[in-house]
């Protein structure tokens, strides 16, 4: 189990890391860098508690990828929505439309609804369907999620462009 | 410690009204009114929940995001057999692995229950696959997980049953010590007068239902840390729905005081019905922690959750309708076959509140609900969410829509003219001091439009009705049913609630910080809330038997109105005026004739404190029911399901449902329509997909994306109706969300499959298979006609 040296951007921040072939993405975001907005659930790529974004803005679940694969990457994790100290629009939405309960799953669908905004602001039905099926939250059951996302372009217009 | 009660015998009662210790549970007009009076300000209004932005940014702590200093880390050995002898555990190699701290076996826990059968850890035997056998204590998970792969175990497997009805045969091996013929239990339970129910009947329908196991699979799965380096106390971490019972049942188990004993439940990631029981790997991470004196998280991963989960068996019912020519339901007859499991843990007791459940609907003369819990070599076996009452709902709906189509009435019509209503003692011996279920029935009725389709739907297509009550909190438990709570007000005006209640999803804390806010005619926003951990908190029996609104609202409210008349006092002489004659509002404090004669809720508060008295405001209060046992307040429920059937797959599409709960008062709006929207998902999800499929007690299905639950795309349109019949009893007039309208909506689905296809659906999950099974015998796919 001999490590390696990773040089990996995380939220605008450079961490210079020594990871095994062993340790996934999402093992490193949580015990190396500390970051644990970023949930462990069923780590076989199942329930998205565990969603990310790579340098594109795109859904990566991070249980199901090496971190030696990282090397020279810039992630997003939950924690890194926020700009200038204001939620981003998604986040505002899932506040304001009561799109989250017990919260655990939340960052994951969170970021999976961002990584959506990100390709579409403006999202259809079958958009945002695509893009969520690979989310499990049992205590929304999904119908405010899809709410809040069908209005996040609204808070944006309303709150500005912050964390775009 | 178990004791030596045998199974075996039949327990027969029959059980009357209950007599209150005090005549509470009758309607008082005069609270109603007043109640329904009220002038409210926070209480109302769609309130977004005070710990969003918290958790929307990653923020909010979880179990398993904890570190302690020196924090090891468990893994558990489970059995590879459904029933065997442990002849032999090797770990001699595993003990050799660098950085393994720890191991231990049955003979390190001979004296731990976690629950009244079932071993911490089992020794010399195994009951199931999946059993606790053996655990280890490493540096990290990795050497955890390599230590566990090195123990070796010799096994001599016995002959094993997995299916309830063959555990029953004379020939059938036996499976734990505590129980003959593999019977956990068995009563006949006895309401009202069944026998002349049945005989005033001119039609009696029966019809079968079995139900398969489930997994609550709430998304935090199954974790624990516990800290217990130094013998006088014991502190654990862990999503629970109470704090308080694990702190009892720790103390019982280890010989401490309950203060001896700190839960600390941060942040709860979802429960539905799975959180309420300490399991053995709480119990384990414990054992683990005391032997290294260090602290010890232990984490279930992948497949292992499936097996440490205790949500539903496999259940038969059988049900039987007792009805007139003219639509008049005279009882109903219910045998239930449930399987425990391994070991028998609260099935009996949660059984015998399911099955008078139809009995709160319908002003029926007599009710029998013969229920028997069996031991298998299957996984323990608890309750999804809504209980027993899910798999019972599906039955008798599905049975009854069939009855009035039968005897040529409307399903509605016929439910109308036999709803239970204000002031009525069901058989039971509840008394409904609210009752909107016949305006809930009117109102789904009128929202669906099912004038306009029952009845005229094309082939495969259905629409069905169901109809439910759930209790607002239950007695029982214990002698007291109580919650306690502290409200603390600061000289800036800011209030701090101390509430030991669980918030897992449901949202109780928000409900909580809006009561304390309407008393103190305060905003939501400016209630700070302390909860989570036993040290810091005053008593709550806890978030189940949905007593948090109820319970727990009534604590705050009284705690609220305790300080509130700290500060009237102060308020009222500087106003010069009696405390009485002030109102709290828009964080004011007002003379109620003359609004301009006003001063600030924090000015108040300061004065308070500067005054001679020196007064820091802090209110307490406890609400425990006045009833011996029973429950005060009770919900009521209808919905409107409407399906299509493809008969070419048998799959099902829940197309729409209007759902009409009667809550007593909507303390926020828009955390309720969030409540019914979970529970329509998981009403859903339980009678169409959710299924744990085993074969002789191995789970074949043991992941989150082979166990089936609805995605985005499969979700309905929902119609909420929200109905506030505003109970006297009730904080504000407040009922219960958190579980009545999941058993309706379960019902009402299985009466629209049954009206899509013609016939009745014996079994749920309605998967595929099962329904095209159904069509191919008997169904003719001419909807409801």
């Amino acid at each position: 189990m001999a490590k390696q040296q990773i040089s990996l951007t995380v939220n605008g921040d450079l961490y210079e890391l020594l990871v095994s072939d062993q340790q996934t993405l999402l093992d490193i975001i949580r015990t190396e860098i500390g970051l644990t907005g970023t949930k462990r659930g069923c780590t076989t790529g199942a329930c998205g508690v565990c969603t990310v974004h790579n340098a594109d803005g795109e859904a990566v679940l991070s249980c199901l990828t090496h971190a030696l694969e990282w090397d020279q990457e810039s992630i997003t994790t939950i924690e890194g929505l926020e700009s200038d100290g204001e939620l981003d629009a998604i986040q505002k939405a899932f506040v304001e439309y009561h799109a989250l309960q017990c919260g655990f799953c939340t960052p994951g669908v969170v970021m999976s609804a961002k990584a959506v905004i990100n390709k579409y602001p403006e999202p259809t039905e079958e958009q945002i369907n695509a893009g969520m099926a690979g989310v499990l939250c049992r205590c929304t059951g999904h119908i405010k999620v899809k709410e809040a996302i069908r209005n996040t372009h609204k808070i944006r217009a309303r709150d500005g462009v912050k964390g775009a | 410690m178990p004791d030596s009660r045998k199974g075996g015998e039949i327990r027969q009662v029959s059980r009357g009204v209950t007599t209150p210790d005090v005549d509470t549970a009758m309607p008082d007009p005069e609270i109603q009114q007043r109640q329904k009076a009220m002038e409210l300000s926070a209480i109302g209004k769609r309130q977004p929940r005070l710990d969003g932005p918290e958790k929307v940014s990653g923020r909010s702590l979880f179990t398993d995001d904890v570190q302690l200093p020196g924090m090891l880390y468990g893994k558990i050995l489970r059995s590879r057999h459904a029933h065997a002898k442990i002849l032999k555990i090797d770990a001699s190699k595993a003990l050799a692995l660098p950085g393994v701290k720890a191991f231990i076996t049955g003979d390190d826990s001979e004296k731990v229950f976690a629950n009244q059968y079932e071993p911490a850890i089992s020794k010399g035997v195994t009951h199931y696959i999946g059993e606790e056998i053996a655990a280890i204590a490493a540096i990290d998970e990795v050497t955890a997980e390599q230590a566990i792969e090195l123990i070796d175990v010799e096994y001599e497997p016995l002959p094993a049953v997995t299916d309830l009805r063959k555990a029953l045969r004379p020939s059938a091996p036996r499976i734990n010590p505590y129980h003959d013929g593999n019977v956990a239990s068995h009563n006949i339970d006895n309401y009202g007068d069944p026998d002349q129910a049945f005989e005033e009947a001119d039609l009696i329908f029966e019809d079968k239902l079995a139900t398969h196991p489930t997994h609550n699979l709430y998304s935090e799965f199954h974790v624990v840390l516990v800290d217990w380096s130094f013998p006088d106390k014991l502190t654990m971490y862990t999503p629970t729905q109470s704090g308080y019972l694990f702190q009892k049942k720790l103390s019982e188990a280890f010989g401490l005081t309950d203060s001896q004993i700190r839960i600390v439940h941060l942040n709860t990631g979802g429960a539905f019905t799975g959180r309420g029981l300490l399991r053995p790997h709480h119990y384990i991470a414990a054992l683990l922690s005391r032997k290294t004196r260090r602290p010890v998280k232990i984490f279930s991963a992948g497949d292992e959750e499936f097996l440490t989960c205790r949500a539903g068996g496999d259940n038969d019912y059988v049900v039987r309708t007792a009805i007139t020519n003219d639509g008049v339901i005279k009882g109903f007859e219910i045998e239930g076959i449930m399987d425990c499991g391994a070991h028998a843990a609260g099935l009996s007791y949660l059984s015998a509140m399911a099955g008078n459940y139809q009995a709160r609907l319908f002003k029926i003369k007599g009710l029998r609900f013969n229920r028997k819990c069996v031991i298998t070599n299957q996984r323990p076996n608890f309750f999804h969410h809504g209980g027993m009452m899910t798999g019972l709902n599906a039955a008798i709906m599905q049975q009854l829509n069939r009855a009035a189509q039968q005897i040529g009435q409307d399903p509605i019509d016929m439910f109308l003219a036999n709803a239970a209503e204000q002031g009525f003692t069901d058989i039971v011996g509840g008394t409904f001091a609210s009752c909107g279920l016949k305006e809930c029935l009117e109102k789904v009725r009128d929202r669906s439009g099912w004038k306009n389709k029952y009845g005229k739907l094309p082939p495969y297509h259905g629409i069905g009705v169901a109809i439910g009550s759930m209790a607002s909190g239950v007695k029982g438990a214990f002698k007291h049913d109580t919650s306690a709570a502290m409200v603390k007000v600061a000289e800036d005006g800011i209030v701090t609630l101390y509430t030991g209640i669980p918030d897992m999803g449901q949202g109780t804390h928000t409900t909580m910080a809006i009561i304390t806010a309407e008393v103190l005619g305060c905003d939501a926003e400016d209630i700070r809330l302390v909860a989570g951990d036993t040290e810091t908190t005053p008593l709550d029996v806890g978030a189940f038997t949905q007593r948090g609104t109820f319970t727990t609202g009534n604590a705050v409210r009284i705690a609220a109105t305790d300080a509130r008349d700290q500060i009237a006092k102060v308020a009222a002489e500087r106003l010069g005026v009696t405390p009485d004659q002030l109102v709290f509002r828009d964080r004011k404090i007002m003379v109620n004739s003359d609004r301009n004669r006003n001063m600030g809720f924090g000015e108040a508060a300061y004065a308070c404190l500067h005054s001679r008295e020196g007064r820091f405001v802090m209110g307490n209060g406890f609400y425990n029911s006045p009833l011996k046992y029973g429950t005060l307040a009770w919900s009521f429920g209808a919905q409107v399901a409407e399906v299509t059937v493809d008969p070419e797959t048998g799959e099902v599409q829940l197309t729409r449902i209007t759902v009409a709960h009667d809550l007593g008062r909507a303390i926020n709006p828009l955390a309720v329509e969030g409540q019914i929207d979970g529970q329509i998902f998981s009403g859903m999800s339980q009678t169409l997909y959710e299924e744990c499929e085993t074969d002789n007690g191995q789970f074949l299905n043991p992941s989150r994306l082979e166990y089936k639950m609805p995605r985005t795309y499969e979700m309905p349109q929902v119609e909420y109706i929200i109905v506030e019949s505003v109970d006297p009893y009730g904080p504000f007039g407040a009922k219960e969300v958190g579980e009545g309208p999941i058993v309706v909506t379960v019902g009402a689905i299985a009466a629209a499959v049954s009206n899509a296809v013609g016939a009745f659906m014996p079994e749920i999950p309605m998967s595929p298979w099962r329904v095209l099974r159904v069509i191919h015998q008997n169904g003719d796919g001419s909807g409801s006609d």
